[in-house]
């Protein structure tokens, strides 16, 4: 009766893991989405072309399903705080309570103020209070990722605390808990990340009326626009802020480095693997491929440089799901070389005068979007994993964090029953959003001036 | 520097229960003072674009909770685990039903949507009455300060309490019917034809069926916690409370049978913050009252973070305060006036 399933840890982690995977979905795109709106908007404001308009009109609806399922399951995160770690928030609720808070009083409040008037107040507002409340839209959500990652970065590296005479943690220096530098280059890599989930999705709707050859005026504008900045968020995904972020891993959590890593035995020179399973129980990486000396560049800057390994660190210092860690990092990686060559030669082919007459670059930006998503949630899993087995990088473990008072039984009712209301609101998500698209944004073109039914005759 | 925080985070509670309490009152009465599908979008579109607005203040408690009173948070939060779910669960529905249900103009759709809408507002209202009746009669803390709680256990209010017993669902009963009334007294207001006409009536009988309630409510407390009216009157803030209370009574009569709407939907507004101000008065400084043993009690002293971070807070939170503040003047002035049932005057469908 000792297994994995009676330790309540186990399910309070499996809870907070899916409704956090499940809710970073939608507003890593409405991060990303709402510089595309600003961007058109200030377009707009500048060239008086309605096409930019007509493009921020539609994005405002996609934006708007996002947001709004985005608020709904965000509530249950802040909420899961006190119901399944209580005792990490007694413990930690000092310091990481004063961001948590001031997301919702500085970033929620812009957001949720004027998110109703992007989408429905055009005409009230004007071309000038639109174009501020996309800015207001867009400072709201970009405020409130730098809040949360904060808050994470405190967990990850810790700064800027105290320990308290009750044993818990308080402030010393505020300043220096806001200016984390672990949260500088999380949140630039994380925001870039967004951007990258952003023009994957502009790029890709834009693709489906090319290939549909419908909206072509639209259709040519997310093209354009999607795929340019793709392949610029991209880069910077990679380089510098993923750089800066593997290089701070192995300064400061050199644990994690080898377990990403898979490196077993550490050595100057370490290789880098470009494909192997993990193998913990021997102690090795079966069937690798491996540059050699490229793990010792990134991390440190010289090919010579010592890589620790895992053999080097006391056992219950490794992540506890080593292998689950391994494949998030290397798919992540392996994704995102390939978004710059897919946005590298989209651009190319952009700049050439041919993208919307390559079919088969069509089909493949269209079919892209998912993986961002992908790209991302692993992202967050090599963050999360990597940290194991601390809550509180050094200072605090798992283990001692979550509700001691909450039985399996009462995890596991709120793990179903999220599991079940998730479900639907995907599936009523995925169907309104396919409407949305469907529908598509209007233009004043011949297709549009003439009446439905003849224009099914005009596409066909 | 407690009693501030402690007035600070009670209010920002009481604000989300007047902003969003009206949407659940006016959910609750959707299938009563509208008939027809298109009167039904009127009252969905009379809160519609506001709901996401109002849920965060929802958020901005919870996080102000956190920063201030962390200890209270994790204590009450892993203590009432289910039931604060179930609320979580029908906020989710909620939302969804208001956002998804305009998407596709059908009649099924629509009213498949409309009951998830009437049926989660409703849940929440009671659900958030029981939550309410909690806090007020207590909970069985034990000597660490935590408490794991059942649904029920015997209905009664001492020793090891349930969540729901005779006491905590009269006020439940009690919350559901003000906050309909507040919703009506709204409807009153943001609409016009039949759905106004109808949502006038209803606002009457119902600020009337409060008033027994609310005696009856008084009763029990006095029953259920002898300890606190001495603790009540040696507070000045609960004879603030008592006061606009009472000037809200006045000029929420005088609305309703004046048909000044507006004058009876902002004395509702008051009446509320004034009610729930008296409660959140009364129980100070105890912020969790145990039914084991009154010294397992959390305080709101012993709960809160050390003085140095709640300087740190003092500084910051003020600015974020003014800012939501000034957010609610453009909100108001946007949404101003009557929703009509023929045209979309609010931008929402």
């Amino acid at each position: 009766m000792n297994s994995i399933f009676n330790d309540p840890g186990f399910w309070h982690r499996l809870q907070f893991g899916f409704t956090i995977v499940y809710h970073y979905l939608f507003p890593q795109l409405t991060m990303g989405l709402a510089l595309f709106l600003v961007y058109w908007k200030w377009r707009a404001l500048r060239s008086g072309d309605e096409k930019y308009n007509q493009a921020v009109r539609f994005w405002a609806k996609i934006f708007g399903l996002n947001f709004a399922v985005g608020v709904v399951t965000g509530i249950p995160m802040e909420f899961q705080f006190g119901t399944n770690w209580a005792d990490f928030s007694k413990y930690a609720g000092g310091v990481i309570g004063q961001t948590l808070a001031m997301e919702g009083m500085f970033a929620f409040f812009l957001e949720s103020a004027f998110v109703g008037a992007l989408i429905w107040g055009e005409k009230r507002l004007g071309p000038r209070g639109h174009f501020a409340a996309a800015i207001a839209v867009a400072l709201g959500s970009w405020l409130s990722g730098y809040f949360i990652l904060v808050t994470n970065s405190f967990m990850q590296h810790p700064v800027g605390y105290q320990l308290e005479a009750n044993g818990s943690l308080g402030i010393s220096s505020m300043s220096t808990y806001l200016l984390n530098p672990w949260a500088f280059v999380q949140f630039a890599h994380n925001q870039l990340a967004a951007v990258v989930t952003g023009s994957f999705v502009v790029t890709a709707i834009g693709a489906f009326y090319a290939l549909r050859r419908v909206h072509p005026v639209q259709a040519k504008l997310y093209l354009r626009a999607g795929t340019f900045v793709g392949l610029i968020a991209s880069m910077l995904v990679a380089f510098p802020t993923g750089d800066a972020q593997a290089k701070m891993v192995g300064n400061h959590q050199p644990i994690t480095l080898a377990a990403m890593e898979g490196k077993f035995e550490g050595g100057s020179e370490a290789s880098v693997s470009l494909i192997g399973q993990p193998n913990v129980a021997a102690q090795r990486l079966d069937n690798p491929i491996e540059v050699p000396g490229a793990l010792s560049f990134l991390a440190y800057g010289h090919f010579g440089s010592f890589v620790r390994g895992l053999n080097e660190f006391p056992k219950d210092q490794w992540p506890d799901n080593l292998e689950l860690l391994y494949y998030s990092f290397h798919i992540m990686i392996t994704l995102g070389t390939l978004f710059i060559a897919l946005m590298g030669f989209a651009t190319l082919q952009n700049w050439r005068g041919k993208l919307e007459s390559s079919r088969l670059l069509l089909w493949g930006l269209m079919l892209a979007f998912p993986y961002p998503y992908i790209a991302n949630t692993l992202g967050w899993m090599t963050a999360e994993l990597g940290r194991q087995p601390w809550l509180i990088y050094g200072l605090f473990h798992t283990r001692e964090g979550y509700s001691k008072v909450v039985s399996n039984g009462d995890a596991i009712f709120t793990l179903i029953g999220f599991t079940g209301l998730y479900f639907v609101i995907g599936l009523l998500f995925l169907g309104l959003t396919g409407r949305e698209i469907g529908k598509g944004p209007k233009e004043p073109t011949v297709a549009t001036i003439i009446s439905e039914p003849e224009r099914e005759v005009v596409l066909v | 520097m407690i009693p501030f925080w402690y007035a600070v985070v009670s209010f920002m509670l009481i604000i989300y229960v007047v902003l969003d309490g009206r949407n659940f009152g006016a959910g609750m009465l959707q299938w009563v003072v509208a008939k027809t599908p298109e009167e039904r979008r009127q009252v969905i579109a009379a809160i519609g674009p506001l709901w996401t607005w109002h849920e965060v203040w929802l958020v901005g408690f919870g996080g102000t909770l956190i920063a201030i009173f962390p200890r209270l948070m994790a204590s009450a939060f892993a203590g009432y685990y289910l039931a604060l779910f179930l609320i979580l669960w029908c906020l989710i529905l909620r939302g969804i039903s208001v956002e998804v249900g305009g998407h596709i103009n059908d009649r099924l759709w629509q009213g498949y949507w409309d009951f998830n809408f009437v049926l989660s507002n409703f849940l929440l209202a009671i659900l958030f009455g029981a939550a309410a009746g909690n806090v007020a009669r207590g909970v069985p803390l034990n000597a660490d300060g935590d408490f794991s709680m059942a649904f029920f256990t015997d209905f009664n209010v001492r020793g090891h309490v349930g969540l729901l017993d005779w006491y905590t669902v009269s006020i439940a009963i009690l919350a559901a019917v003000v906050l309909a009334a507040h919703g009506a007294t709204y409807l009153t207001l943001k609409t016009e034809g039949p759905v106004h006409d109808r949502s006038e009536k209803y606002a009457k009988r119902l600020w009337i069926a409060v008033t027994p309630l609310s005696l009856a409510v008084l009763v029990e407390s006095r029953i259920v916690r002898p300890d606190l009216p001495g603790r009540a009157w040696s507070n000045p803030l609960w004879w603030l409370g008592l006061v606009v209370t009472v000037i809200s009574i006045i000029a929420l009569v005088s609305g309703l049978a004046g048909r000044r709407e507006q004058r009876a939907f902002l004395a509702s507004n008051f009446l509320i913050v004034g009610l729930l101000a008296t409660g959140a008065a009364a129980i100070f400084p105890v912020m969790l009252h145990s039914t084991l043993a009154p010294e397992n009690s959390l305080t709101a002293y012993a709960v809160a973070v050390r003085p140095s971070t709640l300087r740190i807070a003092t500084i910051w939170w003020p600015m974020g305060f003014a800012l939501a503040v000034f957010y609610s003047v453009f909100i108001s002035r946007r949404y101003a006036g009557k929703v009509s049932v023929q045209r979309d005057t609010q931008g929402f469908y």
